[in-house]
C-alpha cells in the first residue's frame, strides 16, 4: 500500500529572494510555487502505519469457510451488518456410529453404537422437526405481539426474525449426502456458533437412536457475501482485495438499504 | 558409574518384566496408536436394530378436570407432591393398551377405538352424566356408574361376534356419541332427549346411569361414516347418501322441517342423487363434500357460514354453496366457523371468529385462503402440503404432508396445545414429539394420533 504513488505534495506560493537583475547585491521577492515541505514522503514518514481490521461473524479453529473482515470505513459497515441479522449458511459434515465429549472426531470417544438401522427418510424427518420447532422459536424471540395484523402479515411473508439478541435459531435444514455412515447437511442459522452445530449433530445422531460426531463445518455463506465472493490463501495480496470489495460494495449497500433503511 | 549404569539396566528391565506382566501402567499422556486402539477395542452399543418399528402414540392436551383426557393424577394427585393440574397446555402422552386408530372429543369426554379383534375396541373418558360412555360400574357401590370417568375405561359394546367384528370410526356430540363398525351397523349411546342416538324418545328417561346402547342397522347400504353435530347425528352410507336423526330447530337435520327426528332419516335436496363422500359436523352447522369436489350445507347460518346461499339464519334442505375455489377434497364444520382443503392442498376458511387471517378478519361470508407460506411452505421446502383440516368448536387444526400439526383460533382452556393461554390468530405450529397422523377437536380438549420418528 506505501509502494503505491501517493498524492502529489502540495504546492503554495512562496515569494522566494532571489537577486535582482540590475545587480549589486540588491534583493528582489519572486513568487515561485514550490512544494511543501511538510508533505515531503521524508519528513511525512510512510503513508500507512496500521490499518483497522476488523473481523465479523466468528469462526472457529476446527471450522472453515467465509470470513468477513472490515478495512477503515468497513468496520462502521460491519457493524450495521451484524444489526441487520442475516442468515448464514453452512455445509456441516457427519459421521454414525460415535460419540465423543466435544461432539468433533476429535475428542475423546464416549460411547459407540450401531448405525444401520438409519435410513435417508428417518433423517430427513428429524431435520423436518428441528426445521419446525426453530420456526417457532423465530416467531417468539422476534419479540413481535403475535395479536397484531402487522404480525401476521410478516409471518405470511416469512419476514419475522429475531431482530436482536436471541438463542441461536435455525431457519432451514436440509440433506445434502447420505452415505453410510457418513452424512452432509446444509443449514441456515441465525445468533449461532460452530460448537452449537457440532452439538445438533450430536443430537441428530441421538434422536436416531444412534450417536453422530461432527467432522466438518464450513460456512459457505455469510449474509450477503458468499463462497465465490471469498479470496483464498494464495489471493491474499492488495489487487484481489481490492477487487473483491469493489465487487461486493454494491450487494452491501442494497442489503443495508433494505433492512435498515 | 558402571554399578549406576548397571542399576539402571536392572530397573530397565525390571520395568519392562512389569510391563509385560500386565501389572505396570504407561507413564505420560497417550498417544495416537494408543487412541486409535482404545477406540477399536471400545464396545458397540445396539439401541435399535435393523427390525425397530415406528410406534404407535397417543397425546392430549387441553382442560383435564373433566377427565377427557384420561390422566387421572391431573385430577386426583396420586402423590404428595404432585398438583392438580387444570389446564394441559402441551400434548402430553396417554399410555394405551392398544395401537388407537380413531378417537372423537366430545364436549367434556373423549372416545378412543381401536381395530383390534379382541373383545375390548372403545374406551371412553371424561364425562358421563349421560351415559355417553356407556355403564361404567362404580367400585364403591355396584348399582350405580360413575359419573365422571378418569381414566380410560372398556366400553362394552353388546356386539353379536364380538371377536370378529371391528370398530371402525368413533364420533361424540354434546351429550351423545356413536360407535361404527364393519358388520354391525352403528351402535349410538348418550342423551336421546332430541332424539339423536336414533331411538324414539322417551319422555322423563333418566339417561346418567343407564345400560341403553341402541343398535341401528336399517339403511341403505352399509355406513362408512358417522358424525355428530352438538345435538344431532349424520350417517354416510357406502352409496353416498346421508342420513340425520336429532334436533332439528336450525335445520341441521337437513329434512325440509324444524321438528326433532327420532329415526335416522334421508335427506333429499341439492344432495339427492349426489355421491357424498364426506360429512362434517360438530355445532349447528353441517357441510358435505361430493366426490365431483362440490361441497353442500345446511343447518345453523347466523354467523354467514351457508349466507353464500340465502339471507336466512336457518337452513333446513341441503344447498350447494357455489364457491369457485377449486375442487374440494375435505370440510370440517365448527361453532361458528367452516374450513375447507382443496385439491391443490389449500385452505379455505369462512364464517364468524378467529379464522386464521390475522385479527382483522372477524367474519366473512364467501372464503378466503390462509396462505400455503404459513403452514411451513417456502421456496426452500416448495412440496409441504396441507393434507387434512379438522375443527372444534371455536378452534381449526391442519396437518400437513410431512406430518406437522398447525392449530389457530380461540385458545380456551390450552385446547389449542402451544404452551401459551392467549388466542392465536394465525396457524402456528403446535410441537409434537413424532408425525402426528391424526387429530381430533373438542371444545377444550384435544387428542391425536402420533407415531414416533424412529
Amino acid at each position: 500500500l506505501n509502494a503505491v504513488p501517493g498524492r502529489a505534495p502540495r504546492q503554495r506560493v512562496r515569494f522566494l529572494p532571489a537577486p535582482a537583475p540590475g545587480g549589486g547585491g540588491a534583493v528582489e521577492l519572486v513568487a515561485a510555487r514550490v512544494p511543501v515541505l511538510a508533505d515531503h514522503p521524508l519528513v511525512r514518514g510512510p503513508r500507512f502505519r496500521k490499518l483497522k481490521i476488523g473481523a465479523g461473524h466468528r469462526l472457529d479453529v476446527k471450522a472453515s469457510g467465509v470470513f468477513v473482515l472490515g478495512i477503515g470505513h468497513g468496520n462502521k459497515l460491519l457493524t450495521d451488518l451484524y444489526n441487520c441479522h442475516l442468515t448464514k449458511v453452512y455445509t456441516v459434515g457427519g459421521l454414525f456410529g460415535k460419540a465423543t465429549d466435544d461432539f468433533s472426531d476429535t475428542g475423546n470417544l464416549v460411547e459407540k453404537t450401531t448405525f444401520d438401522h438409519i435410513t435417508r427418510e428417518k433423517l430427513e424427518r428429524i431435520l423436518a422437526v428441528i426445521q419446525g420447532t426453530n420456526q417457532k422459536a423465530l416467531l417468539m424471540y422476534s419479540n413481535i405481539d403475535m395479536k397484531t395484523q402487522e404480525a401476521y402479515e410478516l409471518a405470511v411473508k416469512g419476514l419475522i426474525r429475531p431482530m436482536g439478541k436471541s438463542p441461536p435459531v435455525i431457519t432451514a435444514v436440509r440433506c445434502l449426502q447420505f452415505a453410510l455412515p457418513e452424512f452432509q447437511l446444509e443449514i441456515h442459522c441465525l445468533h449461532e456458533t460452530q460448537q452449537h452445530l457440532r452439538k445438533m449433530v450430536h443430537e441428530i445422531g441421538l434422536e436416531l437412536k444412534s450417536s453422530a460426531v461432527c467432522t466438518q463445518v464450513r460456512r459457505i455463506r455469510d449474509g450477503v457475501f458468499t463462497v465465490d465472493d471469498a479470496l483464498p490463501r494464495t489471493q491474499w495480496n492488495l489487487q484481489s482485495i481490492q477487487e473483491a470489495i469493489r465487487n461486493c460494495q454494491l450487494k452491501v449497500e442494497t442489503e443495508l438499504e433494505k433492512t435498515l433503511g | 558409574q558402571d554399578g549406576g549404569g548397571l542399576r539402571e539396566a536392572m530397573v530397565g528391565v525390571a520395568r519392562r518384566l512389569l510391563l509385560r506382566r500386565g501389572l505396570g501402567v504407561a507413564a505420560g499422556p497417550p498417544n495416537t496408536r494408543q487412541l486409535r486402539e482404545a477406540e477399536e477395542a471400545a464396545p458397540v452399543f445396539q439401541y435399535a436394530g435393523k427390525a425397530a418399528r415406528r410406534k404407535d402414540r397417543v397425546f392430549v392436551w387441553g382442560f383435564s378436570y373433566s377427565g377427557a383426557l384420561g390422566v387421572p393424577s391431573f385430577v386426583r394427585p396420586d402423590a404428595g407432591w404432585k398438583k392438580p393440574r387444570r389446564i394441559q397446555p402441551t400434548p402430553y402422552r396417554l399410555e394405551t393398551e392398544e395401537k388407537i386408530s380413531s378417537a372423537a372429543c366430545g364436549y367434556g369426554f373423549t372416545l378412543l377405538a381401536s381395530r383390534t379383534r379382541d373383545i375390548t375396541k372403545v374406551w371412553g373418558m371424561g364425562l358421563n352424566k349421560d351415559s355417553q360412555l356407556g355403564f361404567q360400574r362404580s367400585r364403591r357401590d355396584q348399582t350405580k356408574g360413575y359419573e365422571y370417568v378418569l381414566e380410560p375405561s372398556p366400553i362394552p359394546l353388546p356386539l353379536e361376534k364380538p371377536q370378529q367384528t371391528r370398530v371402525l370410526q368413533v364420533s361424540c356430540g354434546r351429550a351423545h356419541s356413536l360407535v361404527l363398525t364393519d358388520s354391525e351397523g352403528v351402535f349410538t349411546m348418550g342423551n336421546n332427549s332430541y332424539g339423536q342416538c336414533g331411538r324414539k324418545v322417551v319422555e322423563d328417561e333418566i339417561y346418567s346411569g343407564s345400560h341403553l346402547i341402541h343398535q341401528l342397522k336399517e339403511f341403505d347400504s352399509r355406513v362408512v361414516q358417522v358424525v355428530c353435530g352438538q345435538d344431532h347425528s349424520l350417517f354416510r352410507t357406502k352409496k353416498g347418501t346421508v342420513y340425520a336423526c336429532g334436533w332439528g330447530a336450525d335445520g341441521q337435520t337437513g329434512l325440509g322441517h324444524y321438528n326433532i327426528t327420532s329415526v335416522p332419516t334421508k335427506l333429499h335436496g341439492d344432495i339427492a342423487g349426489v355421491n357424498i363422500i364426506q360429512v362434517s359436523s360438530y355445532g349447528d352447522c353441517c357441510l358435505a363434500v361430493s366426490d365431483e369436489g362440490d361441497v353442500f350445507g345446511w343447518g345453523n347460518s347466523e354467523y354467514l357460514q351457508l349466507a353464500s346461499v340465502t339471507e336466512t339464519t336457518q337452513v333446513n334442505v341441503p344447498r350447494h354453496l357455489p364457491f369457485k375455489i377449486g375442487k374440494i377434497k375435505e370440510a370440517a364444520c365448527g361453532g361458528t366457523g367452516n374450513v375447507v382443503l382443496t385439491e391443490e392442498g389449500n385452505v379455505f376458511v369462512w364464517g364468524y371468529g378467529i379464522l386464521g387471517k390475522g385479527p382483522n378478519l372477524i367474519e366473512t361470508a364467501m372464503p378466503e385462503m390462509i396462505p400455503p407460506s404459513l403452514f411451513g411452505w417456502s421456496d426452500f421446502s416448495p412440496d409441504i402440503r396441507v393434507a387434512h383440516v379438522r375443527c372444534g368448536l371455536s378452534q381449526f387444526a391442519a396437518l400437513t404432508n410431512r406430518g406437522e400439526l398447525f392449530v389457530w383460533g380461540k385458545n380456551l382452556r390450552g385446547c389449542l396445545g402451544t404452551g401459551r393461554m392467549e388466542d392465536q390468530y394465525f396457524p402456528w405450529r403446535v410441537t409434537v414429539p413424532g408425525e402426528v397422523v391424526d387429530v381430533a377437536c373438542g371444545v377444550d380438549h384435544m387428542v391425536s394420533m402420533v407415531r414416533s420418528f424412529t
